[in-house]
């Protein structure tokens, strides 16, 4: 760590460039996480705030949700508890005097289930009439407010907000909450439908009746249009990110170590032990890294702050720790490929030189 | 008191017919308080010898004793803990660390060498015996060429070796400074008790030397 830290102190630019480079990278690795998971989470937030854990669909839908359409017949045999709930889904096109206009999903619920009762209002109340829904906080930052009048799809009939909700989206698109007859009315399907699908809280829930499939939520999730690929997509680039952390603190190690071959050979001339230069070697990198991450971290936490409530980053525990761990590997496995040299060196080639 | 002899030693590089022989056959011993030179032309094997007496090298062949100790057949660890305990370089490019400061240069020591160092009374009477002890906070860039070489004679001493190894410790000095550096090496030899050995092609020190040996295709004859 002496030596470390010395050589740190005593070639600052040097060193500043190498934490420049690690700190692009972890900041770059951070956003694209928090991106990452920021849009995973507005592709399931509000499947995530059910707590679902199974989903019944019609088997022909593509277990895509918004696809598929339960009648009478598929829902007679349906043992719903309290852990049940019916919910239809069908995309929306919000206009409103005044606001701009914002594609949404309307849910359709019923007020005595558990989706309704579990509404989480941020601001105003949970729709109790016909005419009333209640929209996710988005709706919120694109300027729409309490008692607004919203039409949906175009129709004729006016529904008003009376209250905010938080994690309201789906698919990324935020959610209109209204109830199962307005969903009826905007879906304009055959006339014996009821719903969408069944959610249920429980995982060994399971109704495969005529044309009913049951999917657990993972599977439904995975299904949801361009979640898989989205999800695929960041993870290659964080992964490629992490690589090529790996290789340029690689890189510009063994080019730092070749260039102290002779200090190298001098000090174990002087029998400075090879584990104390590994030893440092090791720690400079370890150093580097941690300032690097650090001051990635800052700028992520500073981007934040800037950044408008519209980019769907989010911030998590999870994220920032294994973004840190997995750039200290990278920095640790970089710094560990220069060590052959060092061990290697020769004190004799001191002499003469 | 001998601290350090050489019987029969053999150094070959290469295998069968590219077998070069860099040392042959040399017998040689150094005592505490002495100064010993070791001259003779470029490819002579003087390098090789101070890589051999300064346990940087093992011999092909004879024994190298310190204090009476045998150390041809010492491990890297062991060759190691020698040097650091027993042996101190000057070498041609000062031997100091380019991102310490002299201090510093003592300061590593102690990280790897806990005890048996000069203490700071005896640290500060050899700087100042040096002519070096207001620069102890500069780096080696920051020092003039016969500086430098101070410096890294006080940090060969810092670790209380029982000899002095340097190579070749004038090679860009004038006169003068020839002179007080043969000086300095006599004077160090007598007061601190060591045996220092100087690798050199030049005649001017020898009016320094206890004894002088010539080495010549890798034999080595004692003049004096």
């Amino acid at each position: 760590m002496f030596l470390a830290i010395k050589e740190i102190k005593r070639e600052k630019m040097r060193y500043g460039l190498i934490i420049l480079m690690i700190f692009l990278i972890s900041y770059l690795i951070f956003v694209l996480s928090s991106l990452a998971v920021g849009l995973a989470s507005e592709n399931t937030q509000a499947i995530v705030s059910w707590q679902a854990k199974q989903v019944v669909l019609n088997k022909n839908a593509n277990v895509s949700m918004s696809q598929s359409v339960l009648n009478k017949a598929d829902l007679k045999n349906a043992k719903m508890t309290n852990n049940e709930a019916l919910l239809g889904q069908t995309p929306v096109v919000v206009k409103s005097k005044g606001r701009t206009q914002v594609s949404a999903q309307f849910i359709g619920i019923k007020k005595d289930q558990f989706i309704y009762q579990g509404l989480e209002i941020i601001i105003g109340r949970k729709a109790n009439k016909s005419d009333e829904v209640v929209v996710d906080q988005a709706f919120k930052d694109k300027g729409y407010q309490l008692n607004d009048k919203l039409e949906l799809n175009g129709s004729k009939k006016k529904y008003r907000i009376v209250g905010f909700a938080r994690n309201a989206k789906i698919n990324i698109a935020p959610i209109v909450y209204g109830t199962l007859p307005m969903w009826k009315t905007l879906r304009q399907g055959i006339p014996t439908m009821q719903a969408s699908a069944i959610i249920s809280r429980r995982s060994n829930y399971y109704n495969d009746h005529g044309n009913n499939k049951t999917y657990p939520i993972k599977q439904f999730i995975t299904k949801l249009p361009g979640y898989t690929a989205q999800n695929m997509t960041f993870q290659l680039m964080i992964g490629f990110l992490f690589i090529i952390s790996l290789i340029i603190i690689a890189v510009f190690l063994y080019i730092l170590t070749m260039q102290k071959m002779h200090n190298f050979a001098v000090m174990r001339a002087q029998g400075i032990p090879s584990g104390t230069l590994v030893r440092a070697t090791i720690s400079q990198s370890i150093i580097l890294v941690i300032t690097g991450v650090f001051l990635g971290f800052l700028a992520m936490l500073l981007t934040a702050k800037l950044l408008p409530a519209a980019v769907p980053m989010s911030f998590t525990p999870t994220i920032m720790l294994s973004g840190i761990i997995g750039m200290l590997l990278m920095g640790v496995i970089g710094s560990l490929i220069p060590v052959r040299s060092i061990l290697k060196v020769d004190p004799a080639k001191a002499i003469g030189e | 008191m001998t601290v350090i002899e050489l019987k029969n030693v053999q150094k070959n590089y290469g295998k069968g017919e590219a077998t070069v022989e860099a040392l042959k056959n040399i017998n040689f011993q150094a005592n505490a308080g002495e100064v010993v030179l070791i001259m003779g032309p470029s490819g002579a094997g003087k390098s090789t010898f101070l890589t051999v007496v300064g346990s940087l090298q093992k011999p092909t062949a004879g024994k190298v004793l310190i204090k009476g100790k045998d150390i041809s057949e010492l491990s890297v660890k062991e060759s190691n803990k020698l040097r650091l305990n027993q042996i101190g370089f000057v070498l041609q490019s000062y031997n100091l660390v380019p991102f310490l400061t002299i201090k510093e240069q003592f300061d590593l020591v102690n990280q790897v060498k806990k005890s048996g160092n000069i203490d700071k009374a005896t640290l500060a009477k050899l700087l100042g015996q040096l002519g070096i002890s207001g620069l102890v906070n500069k780096y080696p860039n920051e020092l003039s060429g016969g500086q430098q070489q101070r410096a890294a004679i006080a940090r060969a001493l810092y670790a209380n070796p029982e000899m002095l190894l340097a190579d070749e410790p004038t090679a860009s000095l004038d006169s003068k400074n020839v002179d007080e550096v043969g000086q300095l090496f006599k004077n160090l030899a007598k007061n601190y008790h060591k045996a220092v050995i100087l690798v050199t092609h030049d005649p001017r020190l020898e009016k320094y030397a206890d004894h002088i040996y010539e080495m010549m295709d890798g034999q080595m004859t004692k003049e004096s």
